[in-house]
């Protein structure tokens, strides 16, 4: 029986199965013949996590050969490469353009196959996006050029990234101050104004890992907060700052972003 | 997100059970499991499901009404459309009357090698 027909059944049916589906929380009890201002109100349940015992990982061990996947986003903008070799250890870098990629021999590579918009390398993957992709479909061709690109740089030995972006990167606790410092006065004096607040958790080299809370935790613009506002205030403030990730768990708490 | 026709869970309880029946919530809405086997006392397994057939955005186990009820073990299968069914095992947790947990997780990534 399908969710809509159990729902119209429970609502046309018994009173204490209208109130079982409609009630948020069965521990609530309304406080009779004292009107319905005086009813409490249900206590909402808090969402928490379990973790998922991971089914057995695929072994494929060292191997001398280039192994590349390719695995495309749920949304189909980006696909991750993931490689059985460094591309840029304990660091990351962005090139969000084709005129960003010369000097590095990866990035060359990788923005001469058409359609590339953006290359991430970070430690042993590499995420690349394209404009207008709408299914895996659209990744398959693509994936294996990407795919080939990369192995034939790797397969060069040279240098993958440019000498000039290696010296640019400053020591950790540089990029860590900084970032702070764009969060305390740019970033969070924004989300205020909705009760949010970001929280800077790790910083690895110079990839940075935040966590989205108050009002932006389980938000369902957290995404466009985070990529138009936040990765833009990041990268403009500190231009040497690699990939950036949220670690938020918006499905979770008192306020999901399907409430 | 897929549109999930089924799902059945199957729930190994600890050492402190609860009573049935075992409830869910599908997109909020908060509903008993079909077909019922088993229990949910100390150290017995329980198996349920639903016919959902809509789109999933979110898909909870709700803990009792009082007290605490110690889950040693989940595993939801899932049969979603345009996708090959698949299963996901959760590690043990403890729930009460003020939470659920979330039991949803999206079809696995394809992935392939180039």
């Amino acid at each position: 029986m399908s969710v809509l027909k159990k729902l119209s059944q429970m609502f046309s049916g018994s009173g204490a199965k209208e109130q079982e589906a409609g009630e948020a929380v069965s521990g609530a009890k309304s406080q009779a013949s004292q009107g319905s201002f005086a009813e409490e109100p249900p206590v909402r349940r808090r969402v928490i996590q379990a973790s998922v015992i991971m089914a057995e990982a695929e072994e494929s061990g060292p191997s001398d050969k280039i192994l590349i996947k390719a695995e495309p986003s749920r949304d189909y903008e980006q696909c991750k490469f993931m490689v059985n070799r460094p591309l840029f250890e304990g660091h990351s870098w962005l090139f969000s353009s084709f005129e960003e990629a010369a000097g590095s021999p990866i990035a060359e590579s990788v923005f001469s196959v058409e359609s590339v918009a953006t290359l991430l390398i970070h430690e042993s993957t590499a995420v690349v996006t394209k404009t207008g992709a709408k299914g895996v479909a659209d990744w398959e061709t693509l994936a294996r050029e990407v795919g080939g690109a990369l192995r034939k740089t790797l397969e060069s030995g040279t240098d993958l990234i440019s000498k000039d972006i290696v010296a640019k990167i400053p020591a950790e606790e540089v990029v860590k101050e900084e970032i702070q410092k764009v969060i305390d006065t740019e970033v969070n004096p924004g989300v205020a104004g909705h009760g949010g607040n970001i929280t800077l958790t790790a910083i690895s080299g110079n990839t940075v890992t935040i966590l989205m809370g108050g009002g932006c935790q389980g938000c369902s613009a957290a995404d466009l907060t985070l990529k138009q506002g936040i990765h833009g205030a990041f990268r403009k403030a500190v231009p040497y700052v690699g990939a950036i990730y949220d670690e938020t768990d918006h499905a979770g708490g008192l306020n999901p972003y399907y409430r | 997100m897929p549109k999930l026709n089924r799902f059945t869970i199957e729930i190994e309880t600890g050492e402190t059970g609860t009573e049935l029946p075992v409830h869910f919530t599908i997109n909020n809405h908060k509903m008993p499991l079909d077909d019922p086997q088993g229990g949910v006392g100390p150290a017995e397994t329980f198996s349920g499901g639903f016919e959902i057939g809509s789109f999933v955005h979110s898909l909870t186990l709700v803990g009792p009404e009082s007290g605490q009820w110690d889950v040693r073990k989940l595993k939801v299968n899932y049969d979603c459309e345009h996708t090959p069914p698949y299963s996901v095992t959760f590690d043990a947790i403890t729930l009460d009357e003020t939470t659920e947990v979330n039991i949803w997780q999206d079809p696995p990534l394809p992935t392939w090698d180039v």
